[in-house]
């Protein structure tokens, strides 16, 4: 941290963004890692449940990715990104279902449940897999346009913006825990038996999922280390650090961040489609305000504002959750809540500040504060 | 009552009973032949029909001694210890004994050869009808006469009126001859006399209810309706009055309940304005600091139970009050200087640091407390309420929340506006550095400010311990509301948090019985951001700078 002028949040002195993946040795070093770790999936075919978790894992990488590319560039702190996963993992949940009835002819639960004799009308065309992926993506880019412009255009920012996007992914959560909706109610969705033909369970499809879903993680880094290295990530910083002064030497604030909330949001329904068939359920308790906030916890704890920073919090308190969760339960929310204060109080850059201690070579250390 | 052995020496005890209770309008009447009622009895279904439809009707004008008689009779038929030998019945002590007493006589005599009479369902609803009547016309307690009444109340229309009308006029106990009145006047509504009939509707139509409407609308079936055009005119005139009564009562209730919701709402959003405003922190944990008030509230019960002597125990609530607020205080206080004191340049930071601090207190809450649901005792001056209009009742519990939401907010604007530390706050929030300039010591006001906000949200878990339910998770449920009440209200304004919380919970409950409680949400959440667009501030915003 820097002077006590420094209003940011917590967001280490701008660093001079280099013009390629060179810039960023760690971030160059993980996508080596997450492709290295694709093919290995693919030549050593570990048992299923590992290759299972390391795609799951993926998929919360992509969604811290998407996160730390609006509060960790822009200063957005969205509280509400589980909504924009949810919508992403509820349409590929539906696409599922559908492509499921349509191949076995078995209807899904939920239709038993609700006691339909076929899928309401909304569901249609859901068995197409491009036409699912553009709804996710499209649906998903049209709720954050529609939140963004509103928040944006009255400049609603800092804390106002991230609970009032709590509110929003809470009012959802009540919304899909109705069973009207078609979709599932508190039940969720579950019970998919086949994508794009094969039967799920399948060695090939589990590790065809994961590998997809580190090859979406890597092509996520690349991309967004293009777009923050670009002049457009430039003025994302400064929009960050000081968005009046930006206004002032007359650039338009709203529109690139519109733009921006629109493109991560678009990243964190991918996460979501990725994530569901890999978990094989989806319920409304992905939209509980706490997991909103735990993505912003891994993004903290990894490093806020360096998109190697957001992988490696997702993954370790993800892989830290797996374990313990199963291993002792009780003790896993009072881990979770000393490693944020630890982190919120002593590290302000998350991990990589352990790493900037000793780790590194001085010519890898950041540049020096901001003047 | 008629359950136990020694039944016959309480047939004498219910004579002498229904005497002391009886007006001597009850010795009215003939006397009952009772050989042949129970000769009847012992009869074919058609034939024990008759005879107690006879008694049920007779009860209106027998002597309470045949009534009395009556009622032991049948409810010895109805347990099945009535057992017919040759022309006379025997009643047993209990089911299956081998001696029974002549039902007419009172001799002794052996059941062998005997044979129990079978009720058919129409003649056994007959029978629970006649025997209830009789206990209520005789009953020597309350409870007896009540269980009579509630007998009757099941089939009201082969109620004769005559009976009810006695059974009221010797009534002495004030609540049931309440009920008897109500269940009089419901059985003239079938009665066959025309005009008593209308003067009935009319009286029903006095004193609105949701339960009167669908008495009255259950008589648009009477085939009069369509027959009798005074009857059709009177009936709907009394419809059309009850039904507005009905829905302003219960438009008034949904105001009530509205209030109450936003009382809580106010309590638990102005501790985060104030704190939102004077140093820039969300704070998620204020959730938890109402649960930290009504968890302290269930300490100061538990305490009272074991040290005080039982008679304070009613005062458990009152004594919670600066207990809850302490406890909340110290523990925001303790917050405050351990954690969020770093994080005031870090205000998102200072955000995920609460969170993490919720996550601990209800972890911690679950761990040592459990996370069952707390059960308080209730005292008087919490529980029921009085009833004001139609079906709006005036429940104590939410006056309570109403009235201590009252009681804070005064008391919150006399700190900040009449004492020394409300002058620093004002002034710290305004113009943090200006204020550092001028001497205040910041750091102590956001310290004390912080231990203020969150001793508000621990008087909010007094109020609503009497209201909602109390876990570990309770917190939860406020809090996404109290931030956008902040949010509406505007940052470091009281009376945009007051207004801000009277609108939210009074839409939230207004739109609920319209379109349910998720479309109140969604509707108030997108007239939240609609109204940001207006005004980003809120309703009432302090100007300031930071």
């Amino acid at each position: 941290m820097s002077g006590a002028l420094d209003l940011s949040p917590g967001v280490p002195a701008a660093r001079r963004p280099g013009p390629s993946l060179g810039g960023d040795p760690l971030l160059a070093g993980l996508v080596g890692l997450v492709l290295a770790t694709a093919l290995a999936l693919v030549l050593l075919q570990p048992a299923p449940y590992l290759v299972n978790l390391v795609g799951q894992l993926a998929a919360f990488a992509i969604l811290a990715v998407s996160l730390d590319l609006v509060w960790g560039y822009l200063g957005i702190l969205s509280l509400g990104h589980g909504l924009f996963f949810a919508i992403g993992g509820y349409v590929c949940a539906m696409h599922l279902l559908a492509h499921a009835y349509a191949v076995t002819g078995t209807p899904p639960d939920l239709m038993q449940f609700m006691g339909w004799k076929s899928l309401p009308v909304y569901w249609t065309g859901l068995t197409s897999a491009p036409y699912a992926l553009a709804l996710a993506l499209g649906l998903t880019a049209a709720v954050a346009f529609v939140f963004g412009l509103a928040s944006f255009r009255s400049r609603v920012n800092g804390v106002y913006f991230s609970i009032i996007s709590q509110a929003l992914v809470y009012v959802a959560m009540l919304l899909m825990f109705r069973n009207d909706t078609g979709l599932g109610g508190n039940n969720g969705m579950t019970g998919f038996s086949r994508l794009f033909g094969w039967p799920m369970g399948a060695p090939g499809v589990v590790t065809g999922l994961a590998v997809a879903t580190l090859l979406c993680l890597a092509a996520v880094l690349v991309g967004a280390r293009v777009l923050v290295a670009s002049p457009l990530g430039r003025r994302m910083l400064a929009c960050r650090d000081d968005e009046a002064r930006l206004r002032t030497l007359g650039y338009g604030t709203t529109r690139l961040k519109l733009g921006i909330w629109c493109l991560s949001a678009v990243i964190a329904a991918l996460a979501g489609l990725l994530y569901v068939p890999q978990v094989g359920i989806i319920n409304p308790r992905v939209l509980s305000p706490d997991l909103s906030i735990e993505i912003a916890v891994w993004v903290a704890i990894g490093g806020l504002g360096r998109l190697g920073g957001a992988v490696i919090g997702a993954v370790a308190v993800n892989a830290l959750k797996f374990w313990l969760s199963a291993a002792m339960p009780e003790a896993w929310p009072f881990i979770l809540s000393g490693l944020v204060l630890v982190v919120v109080l002593g590290l302000p850059n998350g991990l990589l500040d352990l790493a900037a201690l000793r780790l590194k070579p001085t010519w890898l250390r950041r540049a020096g504060s901001r003047p | 009552m008629a359950e136990g052995p020694g039944r016959f020496g309480l047939v004498a005890l219910l004579l002498w009973a229904a005497s002391l209770v009886a007006s001597p309008a009850l010795a009215a009447g003939a006397p009952l032949d009772r050989g042949a009622f129970t000769t009847a009895l012992c009869g074919d279904g058609a034939v024990q029909g008759t005879a107690v439809e006879g008694i049920l009707h007779a009860s209106a004008e027998a002597e309470s001694g045949d009534v009395a008689w009556a009622g032991t009779v049948l409810r010895a038929l109805l347990e099945r210890r009535l057992t017919c030998l040759g022309g006379s019945a025997l009643l047993l002590d209990r089911a299956g004994a081998a001696d029974g007493r002549d039902a007419a006589t009172g001799a002794v005599r052996p059941v062998a050869g005997g044979r129990a009479p079978v009720l058919g369902l129409r003649q056994r609803a007959l029978a629970e009808t006649a025997s209830g009547a009789a206990s209520l016309l005789t009953g020597s307690g309350v409870a007896a006469r009540r269980a009579g009444l509630a007998t009757l109340e099941r089939r009201i229309t082969s109620v004769p009126e005559a009976l009810l009308l006695r059974a009221a006029s010797a009534e002495t106990d004030p609540g049931l001859k309440v009920s008897l009145a109500a269940l009089a006047q419901s059985a003239a509504l079938s009665s066959a006399d025309p005009a008593r009939r209308l003067g009935a509707i009319r009286a029903v139509s006095e004193s609105p209810s949701g339960a009167a409407f669908s008495r009255l609308s259950a008589l648009k079936a009477d085939p009069a309706y369509g027959s009798d055009p005074a009857f059709r005119g009177t009936l709907d005139a009394a419809l059309a009055r009850v039904a507005r009564a009905v829905s302003i009562g219960d438009g008034l209730a949904v105001l009530y309940n509205g209030l109450s919701f936003a009382s809580i709402l106010f309590m638990a959003a102005a501790g985060l304005a104030i704190i939102f405003g004077l140093m820039g922190v969300i704070n998620l944990a204020q959730g938890e600091f109402i649960m930290i008030g009504a968890y302290a509230t269930y300490g100061v019960q538990e305490a009272f139970r074991r040290l005080a002597p039982p008679a304070w125990l009613d005062a458990y609530l009152l004594a919670a009050i600066p207990v809850a607020f302490l406890a909340a205080a110290g523990v925001g206080i303790a917050i405050e200087a351990l954690i969020l004191r770093h994080l005031y340049r870090r205000p998102l930071m200072s955000l995920l640091a609460t969170w993490a601090v919720s996550l601990l207190l209800i972890n911690g809450v679950r761990v040592a407390v459990g996370s069952q649901n707390l059960q308080f005792a209730m005292p008087p001056y919490v529980s029921g309420g009085v009833p004001l209009y139609a079906d709006f009742v005036v429940t104590w519990n939410r006056l309570f929340a109403i009235a201590f939401a009252a009681v804070t907010l005064v008391l919150t604007l006399v700190i900040l506006k009449r004492t020394p530390l409300g002058l620093d706050i004002r002034a710290v929030t305004q113009n943090r550095d200006m204020a550092a300039c001028l001497g205040i010591r910041t750091r102590r006001v956001d310290r004390l400010a912080f231990g203020f906000g969150s001793g508000l949200a621990g008087l909010a878990g007094v109020a609503l311990c009497p209201i909602y339910s109390v876990n570990p998770g309770m917190g939860a449920t406020f809090i996404v509301d109290s931030f956008m009440v902040v949010v509406l209200g505007g940052v470091g304004t009281v009376v945009g948090t007051l207004v801000a919380a009277l609108g939210i919970g009074g839409a939230n409950v207004l739109i609920e019985p319209l379109y349910g409680a998720v479309a109140a949400k969604v509707i108030v959440l997108a007239g939240i951001i609609l109204f940001l667009q207006r005004r980003p501030e809120g309703l009432f915003a302090v100007r300031r700078r930071r």
